[in-house]
């Protein structure tokens, strides 16, 4: 290869190619040749399926290139190498595209070429389909129009704008939709998953801009159909009447509804009824139901005998009779002559329904038993197959009959009688359907048997009494009379009720009168049996409150029977009524027993009347009884109140009815206001009111002072009478003769102060025990030398810390009043007596008053707070009165202490006992000091004494169980200072 | 309370005026037309609410071609009952389309579209004694030489709600025009403007 090799010859390459070329056009004209140009492209539109058929002759070719573009915007739509064989007939390729805008939209063209591999024709001439949105049909238009399409389907629309206007905007329930510009007056936009439509449509608009033209179209959404339930059967025993259930809501209406074949036979539709019927009773049958966006088929098979459905009953009438009636109809189909029916007659009168049932082969006519006489009847019939029951066929029209008349029933009678031998026989008004007819009056008939005399009465038909005088009868020889009263219609007269009537009232208030409680059935009553009764019983009732021709009512009880329970629509809240039990028998009606009772009972209507009233210091409530009609209930009781002001206290609660009175005690003069309140189950009434002036009792007063003034007098006496038997005694105890004292040596007397030293071996001392009760203070003589070792055996021990010992008494006065502790060292009276010799005695005199106690001063036992001054109070209290001498507190301090957990009254401190001398009187004393030591208690009296009482321990103990009072212990002291 | 009141008005025009006379009868029959033609508008309205802001330009469906340029009163009421016998074709014809478009209802629209169909018959009849003469006889029956080529060229189901709402605007208009015409015919029979 030179030309490639040699690069100097630069004409070389040129040629190569052009051959090069030249070979590869030779080649394509040649296979350009073989592949057949698509002729003869014909176009078919299906504008509702949107849908373009393309055919041509492409020869032997089967594969093409088919390019479909938009006219006017030459834009490419589809471009695919489809396979597409000859049709052999026809000799023709065909081959179908789906357009997704509607075809109308705007034009399009559409070629086509062969296809071999690699190697294509030529293309084939353009063919246009013309869309609508040529300059030729300017109009204002949108597509697709009046679109079925199922629920949640997409649907493109276009919009073609009129010539010469500006597309303005497309809308579906005004939201502007997205639009895509397809022509130059040609819009298209695309609605998404489409809910159901109403009735008339969905509304696509179209707007030109601006907004001054508008077109658009409507597209339709629905379901396709879905019915269910075919059910055929027959009324005739011939025909065949199907029917169906639509199913649910297509959405699709007018000229897009369903429609249905049965059998392939269009079913005439009405609006409610799906329903289509067959000339004859196919057995097998298929409904098909179709709409514009599908079909569905049901079957159904069934034997004619076993779907037979009878018609309603016509011409319905009735053969009437007083007791029955016969009851006729006739059929539409003489097939059912033949036919075993079974039907139902249902029968109405005054509300209620009752339902017989009958059967025979063709039944037509049907007998109705237990009819009453005069009463109005309505009746319908229906009737079904009897062997192989299908269904009830529809009921018949309502027939009206009315039943002929008969004699009345016999009506209820009884009787009231009067206090004053007159009285009615009275029945109960016959009701209509015991007067069997109109009512044309009462016969009623008094018949004297043992007389055999009657006499008749006739009454109108609104009368339900007839009034009876006993005097008329008082010649008669019975006891009693038989009072006869006959209802009369126009069929004749009743069967005779009679009632006895006693002739001699004989005036018996019976009996005990038993409650009788309304529950919600009415008042049950139970009695014992009467063996007397023969023919049963008569329960009447009446308003409590009645005397005179009272409107009784009653019910007669078999006389197997011993109770009834007594209801009436006549029955008020709040009133009374007497329930009587009458026994029947061949003699005259006798009371048995009788209740009363309320159907509900009320809070009283009325009040009592109340009347206040001074009963010497106290105050008498007294009223009357409320009257029975204002009762309206059973009175359980009172309450008394005293008014304060606005408010009502309750004073007293009265629980018993026959409670008439009341005292009110404890209230001082002045001006009281009280009301008193009946109640009853159900509350209390308003209450009756009244006010008295309590006044100030004079009597009771004056015999009070009198009576005191007497006590007190003959206490003087007594007093005085004591004192003189025991003047001795007195004068012992309270003016004793003070005795000399012994003083070794010779001792000059002086005036003054008594200053008394003991003997230095004849030193007195008191000598105390915390233990022991002030009793047991006494004074012992101590020797001088044991007085040291007892100094330094006690330590501090509170006697009297003088040097040297000295023994010192006060007067004390003594009241129940709190005591001011005070330390026994304190006493100025006995300082000047300090500096005398060994033996130091001062006597001061002592005042008793009501109630005196004995200081005990230890003050060991106060350290160890044995007495806390509580104790010291309650023995203020509780000491008894009488004499104290030289008592030392056991109080150190004025400090209150805490109360002691020890009894209140201590033995040692309540006890009066002990040492009780030398008396005197002193008034002058500070109330606030009456416990304490007061040694400045008046002017002292120096009493000498050696009359020391010193009890025994035994003595003592007793007296600590029996001398709890003060009095009882200065009583007790002073008669031990009476002891020669 | 819009409605109770609506009713009242209805109840005060179908009340019968005390001897009211031929022609006062008939003017208000017009307006009690004219009353239940609005009214029948307002429940259409209702149903496609899309035509609440739209105003059809379509122009007059119905048309009329006087004889002379000042036609006497009479002469009027003669063109006024061929106009409304075409409204009473236009009735007709929506009646039997909707029908068939969407199917027999019975709401409020389409029994008020039945009663301007009965009130329009009335005053066919009324206009017919009023302008009937012995030269001149009037038929009662509907004229349908309009409707058709309006209802073909609208096209489809939105081209029939279109154009019954021109069909009830046309019904008002008309009603409107009977009894302005019939109220100059009762002045001029009776020489008072009283009903």
């Amino acid at each position: 290869m030179p030309c490639i090799s040699s690069s100097s010859k630069p004409n070389c390459r040129p040629v190569w190619l052009f051959f090069a070329l030249l070979g590869l056009s030779a080649m394509h004209t040649h296979a350009k040749e073989d592949l057949t140009v698509p002729e003869q492209v014909s176009l078919s539109a299906n504008m509702s399926t949107k849908q373009l058929s393309i055919s041509w002759l492409g020869g032997t070719a089967t594969t093409f290139d088919l390019m479909i573009l938009r006219t006017e915007f030459n834009e490419t739509v589809f471009y695919e190498t489809v396979s597409v064989t000859v049709n052999q007939v026809s000799g023709r390729h065909q081959w179908n595209w789906t357009s997704v805008e509607p075809l109308e939209c705007t034009s399009l063209s559409i070629k086509i070429r062969s296809r071999d591999g690699q190697t294509t024709s030529e293309w084939s001439s353009t063919q246009i389909l013309q869309g609508s949105d040529l300059p030729s049909n300017d109009k204002f238009q949108m597509y697709p129009q009046d679109k079925v399409v199922p629920v949640g389907a997409n649907t493109t629309f276009c919009c073609i704008v009129e010539e010469g206007k500006v597309f303005g905007n497309i809308q579906q329930s005004n939201t502007v939709m997205n639009t895509m510009q397809l022509s130059r007056r040609s819009y298209a936009t695309t609605v998404y998953n489409q809910e159901p439509s109403v009735r008339t449509g969905t509304n696509i608009l179209c707007y030109d801009y601006p907004k001054t033209q508008l077109t658009g179209a409507v597209v339709f959404v629905g379901y396709p159909p879905l019915p269910s339930d075919l059910m055929c059967e027959t009324h005739d025993l011939i025909s065949a009447v199907c029917q169906w259930n639509e199913g649910r809501d297509t959405h699709l209406y007018g000229k897009r509804r369903t429609l249905y074949s049965l059998n392939k036979r269009i079913c005439p539709q009405t609006q409610r009824e799906r329903k289509c019927i067959m000339d004859q009773w196919d057995g097998n049958w298929t409904l098909v139901a179709q709409n514009p966006l599908g079909q569905y088929s049901l079957t159904y098979s069934a034997e004619l005998s076993h779907r037979v459905r009878p018609e309603a009953p016509a011409n319905v009438n009735s053969i009437v009779h007083a007791w029955y009636a016969t009851v006729l109809w006739q059929w539409k189909y003489s097939t059912y002559s033949s036919l075993a029916l079974v039907c139902e007659v249902e029968l109405s009168s005054q509300g209620y329904k009752t339902t017989h049932t009958f059967s025979g082969v063709g039944l037509r006519s049907v007998d109705l038993p237990d009819l009453y006489p005069d009463e109005d009847y309505s009746v319908q019939v229906r009737c079904s197959a009897q062997q192989n029951f299908w269904k009830w066929g529809d009921w018949s029209k309502p027939f009206f009959f009315k039943t002929k008349t008969y004699v009345p029933e016999a009506p209820d009678v009884w009787m009231w009688m009067n206090r004053d031998n007159t009285g009615q026989v009275i029945w109960k008004p016959l009701t209509r359907r015991q007067s069997r007819g109109q009512i044309t009056g009462y016969k009623v008939t008094f018949w004297s048997p043992e007389e055999n005399q009657q006499h008749t009465e006739m009454f109108s038909p609104d009368t339900t009494a007839a009034p009876i005088n006993l005097t008329q009868f008082a010649t008669f020889s019975g006891n009693k009379i038989k009072a006869t009263v006959i209802a009369e219609n126009n069929e004749g007269e009743s069967q005779p009720a009679s009632v006895l009537i006693p002739l001699r009232l004989t005036d018996v208030e019976p009996l005990v009168v038993s409650r009788a409680v309304h529950t919600d059935s009415g008042f049950p009553l139970f009695w014992w049996k009467d063996v007397n009764s023969t023919c049963g019983y008569v329960v009447e009732w009446h308003e409590a409150s009645c005397k005179w021709d009272c409107p009784v009512e009653w019910i007669k009880v078999a006389a197997r029977n011993t109770n009834v329970t007594v209801e009436s629509a006549n029955f008020q809240p709040g009133v009374r009524y007497n329930f009587s039990l009458y026994s029947c028998s061949s003699e005259a009606p006798e009371l048995q027993q009788r209740w009363q009772g309320y159907m509900q009972e009320l809070v009283p209507s009325g009040s009592v009347s109340l009347s206040a009233s001074q009963q010497d210091s106290n105050i008498l409530l007294t009223w009357g009884e409320i009257p029975l009609v204002k009762r309206r209930g059973f009175i359980q009781g009172y309450n008394v109140y005293i008014s304060n002001g606005s408010q009502l206290a309750l004073l007293a609660n009265l629980s018993y009815q026959g409670a008439r009175n009341y005292t009110v005690k404890g209230f001082s003069e002045g001006s009281y206001k009280f009301t008193v309140k009946a109640y009853t189950s159900a509350g209390e009434d308003t209450g009756a009111t009244a006010s008295i002036m309590l006044e100030l009792y004079t009597d009771w007063l004056i015999l009070e002072i009198l009576a005191s003034l007497g006590i007190t007098a003959l206490f003087l006496i007594i007093v005085t009478f004591i004192c003189y038997k025991k003047r001795k005694w007195v004068k012992k105890a309270f003016y004793p003769d003070i005795p000399e004292p012994k003083l070794p040596g010779d001792w000059a007397r002086t005036q003054g102060p008594l200053d008394v030293k003991p003997s230095p071996h004849s030193m007195v001392h008191i000598v105390e025990k915390p233990e022991w009760d002030s009793s047991k203070e006494m004074l012992v003589v101590i020797p001088e030398e044991d007085e040291d070792e007892e100094g330094q055996g006690i330590g501090d021990e509170p006697v009297d810390t003088d040097e040297p010992t000295s023994l010192r008494y006060y007067n004390h006065v003594v009241d129940e009043r709190p005591i001011r502790p005070r330390y026994p060292d304190s006493s100025t009276s006995s300082a000047s007596s300090l500096d005398s010799a060994r033996t130091d005695v001062t006597y001061t005199g002592i005042q008793t008053s009501g109630s005196s106690l004995v200081f005990q001063l230890d003050p060991q036992g106060f350290s160890e707070g044995h007495q806390p001054q509580t104790d010291q109070f309650a023995s203020c209290v509780g000491g008894g009165g009488g004499y104290r001498p030289q008592m030392q507190t056991r109080a150190q301090s004025d400090d209150m202490r805490p109360a002691s957990p020890e009894p209140f009254l201590d033995p040692q401190v309540a006890s009066g006992g002990g040492y009780k001398p030398q008396s005197s009187w002193n008034f002058d004393v500070d109330a606030g000091e009456s416990c304490g030591l007061a040694p400045s208690l008046g002017s002292p009296t120096s009493v000498a004494s050696t009359q020391f009482l010193l009890p025994d321990e035994e003595e003592h103990g007793e007296e600590k169980r029996q001398l709890s009072s003060s009095a009882a212990t200065w009583f007790t002291n002073l008669l031990s200072s009476t002891k020669p | 309370m819009a409605e109770q009141e609506e009713q009242q008005q209805i109840t005060a025009l179908d009340t019968p005026v005390p001897g009211p006379s031929q022609t006062g009868r008939a003017v208000a029959l017009a307006r009690l037309l004219h009353h239940e033609c609005t009214h029948l508008l307002q429940l259409y309205k209702e149903k496609e609410t899309f035509l609440s802001d739209h105003t059809p330009d379509g122009g007059r469906i119905l048309s009329l071609s006087l004889d002379s340029e000042e036609p006497s009163t009479e002469e009027q009421v003669l063109l006024l009952h061929s106009a409304l016998r075409q409204c009473l074709g236009l009735i007709h014809c929506v009646i039997a389309k909707e029908e068939e478009e969407w199917g027999e209802l019975e709401g409020d629209y389409e029994a008020m579209r039945k009663n301007v169909r009965l009130r329009l018959e009335h005053l066919l009849h009324s206009t017919k004694d009023l302008a009937e003469t012995e030269d001149k006889t009037l038929e009662v029956t509907p004229d349908h030489q309009h409707h058709t080529e309006e209802t073909d060229g609208a096209g489809g189901a939105f081209g029939l709600k279109m154009w019954t709402y021109r069909v009830l605007q046309e019904l008002i208009h008309w009603a409107d025009h009977a009894a302005q015409t019939l109220h100059v015919l009762h002045k001029e029979r009776e020489g008072t403007e009283e009903i």
